[in-house]
């Protein structure tokens, strides 16, 4: 199973990321960066929702984020 | 006390609104939105499910609820964030001044603003007043959704669609309306709802909301959010960008409390529950020689819970502590709003203002009006 990684600059967005993600059948949680990114703190969700599904739900639903990343496979 | 002061805030809280912050204190308050561990997320979700529940009730999106620290506050937001040199506004003459004194305060940076007359229960002259002001550079109509001193209800679905139609945008100062008439920000075209929560929500003092999809606002504070921590600019979206420095995760609590319970009631009986009262206020008093009514009716849908008196010969802050010597808690004066007064020809006297809760018996209200019957006779 692939974990990808959705990087939020925001909790607003991250919290809506993660309900919108799970109102969709997948799993997410989210948790605090640890400030390594580029752009500083922010929160991250994990999912195994797919990349390209990702990208496409989050903006059919207007949801801002920084990057999605491809995360473990498990 | 019998305490009728409520458009000033209202008292008593709810039970589950005052439980709801002494469990949050207690139990989670800690820093929402900046740290990663448990008690810094349960906070984090909390204020989460309040913007959800913020924006179900007044019809936007839960990344549109912004928290501030007072109505007043989100209404400079939204004047001083959106206007520039050479615009021009249009208010009301019921105006608070929460709102005329931003306006007065840009008048000294080149905005003018015009004030549009308010004819009680006519939505049609109001909106032609409104309407015989613009001109080419009005880029905002901002007005009150009712009178905190007389509770003349504006138009503002009629004033949206005048807006809309005019590509002006729209702002609407709720903070007696909000919890009390139901308002949807997106079927009336405001762009911006400036809500006192601490009244028509029962929530504490101490914490405002704007709801707003407007992201291109200027910001009058900028600080640490919690997000984008490296650069050195304020984040450009909503909510962030207008949520500088710790949020007021008790009060922010509260108002999700305020909401349940207000849910629980329902907006159209805690309306007609409290203008049944302001209604049997006036019917007592209006045939009454010595008395001085400020409407000519108490009408639903035209009126909020609010009503203005004076008993002649007598100064409104004397009747005031006439009514405090026996329990009565009511508001005298100007009430912030001297366009009001000035709509009403009270700009000299001030008036005496009642206001009820969802919590008042109509044993206190029998009580108010003989009390004020026998201030009268004196």
């Amino acid at each position: 199973m692939e974990i990808n990684i959705i990087n939020s600059g925001t909790i607003t967005y991250a919290i809506r990321g993660r309900d919108l993600l799970r109102n969709n059948g997948y799993k997410a949680y989210m948790f605090r960066n640890t400030g390594d990114s580029a752009l500083g703190c922010g929160y991250s969700i994990s999912t195994n929702c797919g990349i390209d599904e990702i990208h496409s739900l989050f903006e059919k639903f207007k949801i801002k984020y920084i990057s999605v990343l491809p995360g473990d496979s498990v | 006390m019998i305490y009728l002061d409520n458009a000033a805030t209202t008292f008593p809280k709810p039970k589950n609104v005052i439980t709801a912050i002494n469990n949050c204190l207690k139990e989670y308050s800690a820093n929402p939105g900046r740290s990663g561990h448990y008690l810094a997320r349960r906070a984090a979700e909390s204020v989460y499910n309040c913007r959800k529940k913020l924006a179900e009730f007044f019809g936007a999106t839960e990344e549109n609820v912004i928290f501030t620290q007072s109505c007043t506050a989100s209404i400079n937001t939204v004047l001083k964030g959106f206007l520039k040199q050479g615009d021009h506004v249009i208010c009301s003459a019921l105006e608070h001044n929460a709102v005329i004194r931003p306006l007065n305060k840009l008048k000294g940076l080149g905005i003018e603003y015009d004030v549009a007359r308010v004819f009680p229960e006519n939505t049609e002259s109001t909106v032609k007043s409104f309407e015989a002001l613009i001109k080419d550079n009005t880029k905002l109509i901002v007005c009150t959704h009712s009178s905190n001193v007389c509770g003349v209800i504006l138009p503002i679905k009629e004033l949206g669609q005048l807006a809309k139609m005019h590509k002006i945008k729209f702002a609407v100062d709720a903070a007696q309306t909000a919890g009390v008439i139901d308002i949807n920000v997106t079927e009336m075209n405001i762009d911006y709802l400036c809500i006192a929560p601490h009244k028509g929500l029962y929530a504490p003092m101490g914490i405002g909301v704007l709801i707003t999809a407007d992201d291109s606002l200027d910001t009058l504070i900028e600080g640490g959010t919690g997000s984008l921590s490296k650069l050195p600019y304020q984040p450009d979206y909503i909510p962030d960008k207008f949520e500088s420095g710790t949020l007021n995760l008790p009060g922010i609590v509260g108002i999700s409390a305020g909401i349940d319970f207000v849910n629980s009631i329902g907006l159209n009986k805690i309306y007609k529950t409290e203008i049944d009262h302001v209604s049997h206020i006036f019917s007592s008093l209006c045939n009454n020689s010595q008395i001085k009514l400020y409407t000519n009716s108490i009408r639903m849908g035209y009126y909020s819970p609010v009503i203005s008196f004076n008993i002649r010969n007598k100064s409104s802050d004397t009747v005031g502590e006439e009514l405090g010597r026996y329990g009565i808690a009511v508001r005298t004066g100007l009430h912030c709003a001297p366009l009001a007064h000035q709509f009403l020809g009270t700009s000299n006297t001030g008036t005496v203002r009642v206001c009820p809760s969802v919590f008042t018996k109509r044993g206190e209200i029998d009580n108010l009006i003989n009390r004020i019957k026998i201030l009268s006779k004196t």
